[in-house]
């Protein structure tokens, strides 16, 4: 009995650690609320940036099995595949290759036979073999398997060319039209102005890089030589078929074999054949990932920039947003009831080095932010005082623990850089549906990025900045 | 030591079962099958017929219990019996409930088979995979994946020979053995095999 009644409490202080408890609102284009560890956190803009607020570029691409390291030239040329790995195409697990010894004639002396080794793909999720689609064992580890090739690559090959031919073109004449009528047009909107200057001098802005449905601007910025001949290139335009194959007769009657076909699933990831029998699946080399960097939209400065090496999954710059807000987190929730009030733990970690003071501030009436909230809170007055975050001090035995004098009826306790305070709540809706309550944090940053000014007497680079951040609790449903 | 005595077990010379498994009712075990220790062999509602050359992992059951809407006290049930092929392998964690598995099979694991499913041979059965249907495995599937997919293999899987011999060397050197017992004698108190 007592050891299931451990397992539910393990179970419910486990589900009060889970992120999404916690949401603190990005002020971007959008409101965002999502939970701190999701967060970055620009120093220049002193702001909270969520995923959707900042410009994602990749930065490295590399494959997940092999882990090499590709330059992007070549990932483009090699269309994002992994020249040595592949793809299970019954399962998409990564395919491991194997080894047999079996007897082959020798070349020298056709009557002796000799133990050869025999290499061939095999996965080990669901036991597809290379022999499994009639592929031959290859003599060599790596580097003996061919993808089959597309029957129509000559053909949309042709295409390509043609397309990009008309896209230059049509952009020359944008281009000349548009010479034309800028002077007495020069109200004209500011970013289209700024995507052609930019598009000609091959510059390009973060919002110009990939646009889909843009023409293919990668050949638009080369002028055309004068006197140079350019190559008309034809395509014979496709030719509409009237007859169709006809179904085969059994269509119907035929009992269907499921283990035979393939999935559709399993045909996507070819589109070149999309073959309907699972004897047609052939290997395809496997798509590579990439690392990404993250950058601030306003200030253009980085906030993620992963480290280069494939193996390592360290940071040149992470500017998350853990490592400079405070955190709080829901310590306990007793039972919450109808319009009665009840005292929450929360637990605040301040995760810089010196000494940070926050206060909160509970919700004014009509505030915009406070959309969610079900329950009525009264936070702490006093402002609450959170120690340094001091990596040594658990071994250093000489350190006098510092006094804070705390309230007993707000702090709890107090551990190293992490405080345990109270609030109140009243729930204010009753039936289904959780309980959840807001309100705003307010702490002093100190900004280690600014620029020391030389000029300046004092300690303007240590300058505190005081942030408000607008929190949402969802503290779980009422007690039956 | 004192052992437990099984006096319905039936062990034939050359097969290696642990004394830490667990084998309960009238339960046959073939020659150079290996059962190790912590597996389950149970026969509750009926006798089990091992075949030779099987491997039993850790933690795997293998259990021939009543069916789940008979009570075991109901009169007029007439106890079927398990019958499991050579060559086959049962995973660590796996559940087999299955009356009758051929030859080559492979349970992965923590595969759960149902009562009503026959396995013909060479079929294996995936990680985690349940099949509880009421039907004939063809020869040769493999049954994978989440959704429990199911494909044709071309070859059937191997015998695990080498594994076998290797576990046969080496499990009587960290394990005490349960002692073989003769079809036909009276049955002999298990000692335990010191080296």
């Amino acid at each position: 009995m007592s050891q299931r009644w451990v397992e539910l409490r393990r179970r419910e202080m486990a589900s009060l650690l889970q992120p999404e408890r916690v949401l603190y609102l990005v002020h971007g284009e959008k409101k965002i609320r999502s939970p701190l560890s999701q967060l970055y956190f620009c120093r220049y803009c002193s702001e909270l940036r969520s995923l959707e607020c900042v410009s994602h570029e990749v930065d490295s691409h590399y494959c997940p099995s092999c882990l090499e390291n590709m330059p992007s030239a070549e990932a483009k040329l090699k269309k994002n595949r992994c020249a040595n790995c592949f793809d299970c195409p019954c399962c998409m697990h990564t395919l491991s290759t194997r080894a047999t010894n079996i007897p082959a004639p020798l070349p020298d002396d056709p009557t002796k036979t000799a133990m050869k080794k025999a290499y061939y793909l095999a996965c080990g999720f669901c036991r597809w073999t290379s022999r499994d689609v009639g592929m031959a064992d290859k003599s060599v580890a790596s580097g003996g398997w061919q993808e089959p090739e597309n029957p129509h690559t000559q053909r949309i090959n042709k295409l390509i060319e043609y397309y990009q031919q008309l896209a230059q073109r049509e952009k020359l004449e944008r281009d000349r039209k548009k010479l034309a009528r800028r002077r007495p047009f020069m109200p004209l909107a500011f970013s289209q102005h700024t995507i052609h200057v930019v598009e000609k001098y091959g510059l390009g802005t973060r919002l110009q890089r990939t646009r889909p449905g843009a023409p293919i601007t990668s050949l638009a910025g080369l002028s055309l030589k004068e006197g140079e001949d350019q190559k008309e290139i034809n395509i014979e335009p496709a030719q509409a078929l009237d007859e169709v194959e006809p179904l085969p007769e059994d269509c119907y009657t035929r009992p269907i074999n499921l283990p035979e076909g393939t999935t559709l699933r399993q045909r996507l990831l070819q589109p070149d054949f999309q073959p309907a029998g699972a004897s047609q699946l052939h290997p395809k080399h496997k798509h590579l990932l990439i690392k990404r960097s993250l950058r601030c939209r306003k200030c253009e400065h980085n906030l993620s920039k992963p480290e280069f090496n494939p193996t390592s999954i360290k940071f040149k710059i992470q500017l998350v947003a853990v490592s400079y807000i405070p955190e709080v987190r829901i310590m306990s929730i007793p039972n919450l009831r109808f319009q009665k009030e009840s005292q929450v733990l929360l637990t605040l970690t301040n995760p810089v080095e010196n000494i940070t003071h926050v206060t909160l501030v509970a919700c004014e009436e009509g505030d915009p932010e406070d959309i969610n909230s079900t329950a009525k809170v009264m936070v702490p007055i006093k402002e609450l005082v959170l120690a340094g975050k001091d990596a040594a001090a658990e071994y250093d035995e000489l350190a006098e623990p510092q006094d804070f004098q705390d309230d007993p009826d707000v702090v709890a306790f107090r551990k190293s850089n992490k405080i345990g305070f109270f609030i109140k709540v009243v729930p204010q809706r009753e039936g289904l549906g959780d309980v959840t309550v807001s309100f705003k944090i307010r702490h002093d940053f100190r900004n280690l990025a600014a620029p020391i000014r030389p000029s300046e007497e004092g300690d303007a680079s240590t300058e505190a900045i005081w942030l408000t951040h607008h929190v949402e609790l969802n503290l779980g449903p009422l007690a039956p | 030591q004192a052992q437990k005595t099984n006096p319905s077990a039936k062990i034939a010379a050359g097969a290696v079962v642990c004394v830490e498994s667990e084998i309960r009712g009238d339960v046959t075990i073939g020659p150079r099958t290996v059962v190790h220790p912590k597996a389950r062999i149970i026969a509750e509602a009926g006798p089990i017929i091992i075949g030779e050359g099987n491997l039993i992992e850790e933690q795997a059951l293998i259990i021939n219990s009543y069916p789940e809407n008979i009570m075991p006290d109901t009169e007029g049930v007439e106890p079927k019996s398990m019958t499991i092929g050579i060559n086959n392998v049962f995973e660590v964690g796996c559940v087999s409930q299955a009356l009758q598995i051929g030859d080559n099979n492979v349970i992965e694991s923590k595969a759960d088979l149902g009562r009503n499913v026959v396995l013909t041979s060479g079929c294996i059965v995936g990680a985690c995979c349940q099949v509880n249907t009421c039907e004939v495995i063809p020869e040769n599937t493999v049954i994978y994946g989440s959704n429990s997919m199911r494909r044709l293999q071309t070859e059937r899987p191997q015998p695990q020979t080498l594994q076998l011999d290797f576990l046969m060397k080496i499990l009587p050197n960290y394990h005490h053995m349960k002692k073989a017992v003769k079809v036909t004698s009276t049955p002999v108190r298990n000692q335990a095999v010191t080296h």
